[in-house]
């Protein structure tokens, strides 16, 4: 058999393609296809921080700090105009997002992926999990509009105030916590199997080696996803729409941390975002209002991406 | 740059952290992130204390105008215009509370316009103003949830029942303004003077989808470039358009009711002028409030089926010219009896500074005579039955 296959032309065939010429065509064809694929990418970002760059400057230079702290008004040309409402808005609903979807997500795939019995059952709802992630961000609109607004539901519309920054950050967090199971899930799963040996074989008990080995050793995992989940809660206005977000004019403008406007009618930047966008037809002012709140709404979520990144480097150092 | 990383990894497994080769990468680029990291940070610390300082001024602008309303009139920016308004009102700066208002998006402005007015005679009511669509708007009201619906069209009797059937009984119904729209062509054609909604139809609808001179469009029309500038889909001028001239007769013609795709659209009204009055056979439309100042074009007499009308403040305001629509606000006079701050505010609404918010907005405003009218139907909460 084995001197069978020393005869064959297999041999030939292995000592031609070790001797050959290395020029690797295809390998390089490939690389640059793949460099071609990256540079789109880039490019595609970079005409669109450009141009919004480009668009926003009218406002962000000459009247930064009036734009910041200004509200929802008809005319571009007003000098109250600005996003203060909708960086409220968004900022609170992240807070309530980080409040509610993370402590149950992480809870909950803490629980599938090292209590939960392997069998049909729970592989059924771990696909259920992963359609929900899937699910078009209305859906979870309508969710929350009939669970939290139409008050079918154990009168919670009550506790929210009906439209409310409460319900919408309720809504965006039920939005994104099937993908804050999934990311905490593959963290994890990514624990390795000699860390859990290690901490039984000193006699710990599940608990302890969960909380001592599995958890610090996921941690920057789960952070990183559950971060870019917010990241995206912050992005979403499809939901917000069908609860309530005020697209014209709100008629308060509370302070960053004014906790008692929580259960006041509310906008957040990518509905500011939109309803700009529109009034752009009628004032064509609002299109570099519309570019600027969108430099806002990017620099929110690039601080919440770096506070991800730099909380998992201190729990990466602490895990050494 | 990864090669040597992953080499390393594998040479020393017994470093826990080591074993994913991921996380040697991510160190040697640490330095990197760090410095990217503490910039974002810059730029947040910024950005939050911006954001509070903005609000800190706002409130104190709010304090003043409610201590001293006369004189914030001096303070006011050049462009804002509120002097006038602010100084005929009584003193209103008692006055507290909410009104929420929701309806129509072509009406929204006039209502946000008006709030903001209204702002600085009575900076203690918070006045809400929404704008999901006039049919959506009665639906809240009809609920209860909203004290103003706003409305591009009278209210229906099938919502008039839903509202009486919840017991909002006491329904004041008031015409704000008037949506006009011009259609208007270069200022040297002649061979153009008046055009009926078909002729627009087949013109502009879906089905002139192609057609680049006006007889390819319409037979009786000269042979000559047809070059289209209007404004895009996102407009509210684009949907009125629609609504009143294309609609039925894309109905009628079985296509969808919207334009034709191979028009210029323009968010500007400036651009669509320049369009205009770039090419000697254009054709466009604009709201009428800004086409009554432009030079260079002509505006086209409509026939909407009783004879051509030349659009004028006067036609427009009697419905005589066939592209206008009144606006309309309905007030729920129950929580107007239970609320001042509602009171307060269509007070202001049916005044003077009615047609100031209205023009500015770009709409046409009504008549004095139409106005007395309006004002005298809130005086006296002539409900409708």
């Amino acid at each position: 058999m084995i001197s069978r296959l020393y005869d064959d032309k297999s041999r030939a065939l292995v000592a031609a393609s070790i001797e050959r010429r290395r020029a690797d065509a295809r390998g390089l064809l490939f690389r640059s296809l793949l460099q071609v694929c990256l540079l789109m990418t880039l490019a595609l970002l970079a005409v669109l921080l450009l141009t919004v760059a480009f668009d926003s400057s009218e406002q962000l230079t000459t009247r930064l700090w009036d734009f910041l702290g200004g509200t929802l008004r008809s005319q571009s040309s007003d000098d109250k105009l600005g996003v203060h409402q909708g960086i409220y808005g968004s900022m609170w609903i992240a807070i309530i997002v980080a409040l509610l979807a993370f402590p149950v997500g992480i809870g909950g795939a803490v629980y599938l992926e090292e209590y939960a019995p392997r069998n049909r059952f729970t592989s059924f709802i771990e696909v259920n999990i992963r359609n929900l992630a899937g699910v078009p961000s209305v859906v979870y609109g309508l969710l929350g509009l009939a669970l939290l607004l139409n008050g079918q539901f154990f009168g919670l519309d009550r506790f929210t105030g009906g439209r409310s920054t409460l319900s919408g950050g309720i809504t965006l967090a039920i939005l994104v916590l099937p993908i804050v199971v999934i990311t905490a899930g593959e963290a994890l799963r990514a624990v390795p199997v000699s860390l859990r040996e290690g901490a039984y074989g000193v006699g710990a008990t599940k608990w302890e080696m969960i909380r001592t080995q599995v958890l610090p050793y996921a941690a920057p995992g789960i952070l990183t996803g559950t971060l870019l989940s917010m990241a995206r809660a912050v992005g979403e206005a499809a939901p917000l729409i069908l609860v309530g977000a005020v697209t014209g004019r709100l008629g308060d403008n509370p302070g960053l941390f004014e906790v008692s406007a929580l259960d006041d009618r509310f906008t957040a930047l990518p509905i500011v975002i939109t309803s700009w966008t529109q009034q752009s037809g009628r004032d064509v002012g609002f299109a570099t209002a519309a570019a600027a709140a969108i430099v806002v709404l990017l620099v929110l979520v690039l601080i919440m991406n770096s506070a991800a990144i730099l909380l998992r480097n201190r729990f990466e150092k602490k895990r050494g | 740059m990864s090669k040597p990383d992953r080499r390393s990894a594998n040479a020393e497994p017994a470093s826990s952290c080591t074993e994913n080769p991921e996380f040697s990468i991510m160190r040697s680029r640490r330095r990197f992130r760090s410095q990217l990291i503490l910039t974002a940070f810059l730029v947040s610390f910024s950005l939050v204390a911006a954001a509070c300082s903005g609000d800190d001024d706002a409130d104190d602008a709010a304090t003043d105008t409610s201590a001293n309303t006369a004189t914030t009139a001096d303070n006011e920016p050049a462009g804002s215009n509120d002097a006038p308004v602010a100084m005929t009102q009584q003193d209103l700066s008692a006055v507290s509370g909410e009104v929420n208002i929701s309806g129509s998006s072509t009406v929204e402005p006039i209502s946000i316009r008006v709030a903001e007015l209204f702002e600085d005679v009575a900076p203690d009511v918070s006045v809400t103003v929404d704008g999901p669509g006039t049919g959506d708007g009665f639906q809240l009201f009809c609920t209860g949830e909203t004290d103003i619906s706003d409305a591009s069209r009278q209210i229906k009797d099938s919502e008039k029942e839903d509202c009486f059937n919840n017991g909002i009984n006491n329904i004041v119904e008031l015409k704000v303004g008037v949506d006009g729209i011009a259609v208007m062509t270069n200022a040297n054609n002649n061979a153009v003077a008046c055009l009926s909604f078909e002729q627009l139809f087949e013109l502009i609808g879906p089905n002139g989808e192609g057609a680049s001179t006006w007889a390819q469009a319409s037979p009786e029309l000269p042979d000559a470039p047809l070059d289209i500038f209007g404004p895009g889909e996102e407009s509210g001028t684009f949907d009125s358009f629609v609504e009143i001239v294309l609609e039925d007769l894309a109905e009628q013609a079985g296509v969808e009711a919207t334009t034709r795709t191979d028009y210029n659209p323009s968010g500007d009204d400036n651009v669509i002028l320049q369009g205009i009055q770039s090419s000697d056979t254009s054709l466009g439309w604009v709201g009428f409030a800004f086409a009554i100042n432009a030079s260079g074009v002509k505006l086209i007499d409509v026939d909407g089926g009783n004879g051509c009308v030349t659009p004028t403040p006067d036609t427009i305001a009697s419905n005589e010219y066939p592209i206008s629509r009144d606006l309309w606000i309905y007030v729920n006079a129950d929580k107007a009896a239970a609320n001042p701050a509602v009171v307060a505010y269509v007070d202001f609404y049916v005044s003077e500074a009615l047609n100031q918010a209205v023009s500015e907005v770009g709409y046409v405003p009504l008549t004095q005579q139409a106005l007395a009218e309006t004002a005298q139907r809130w005086n006296t909460r002539s409900v409708i039955s």
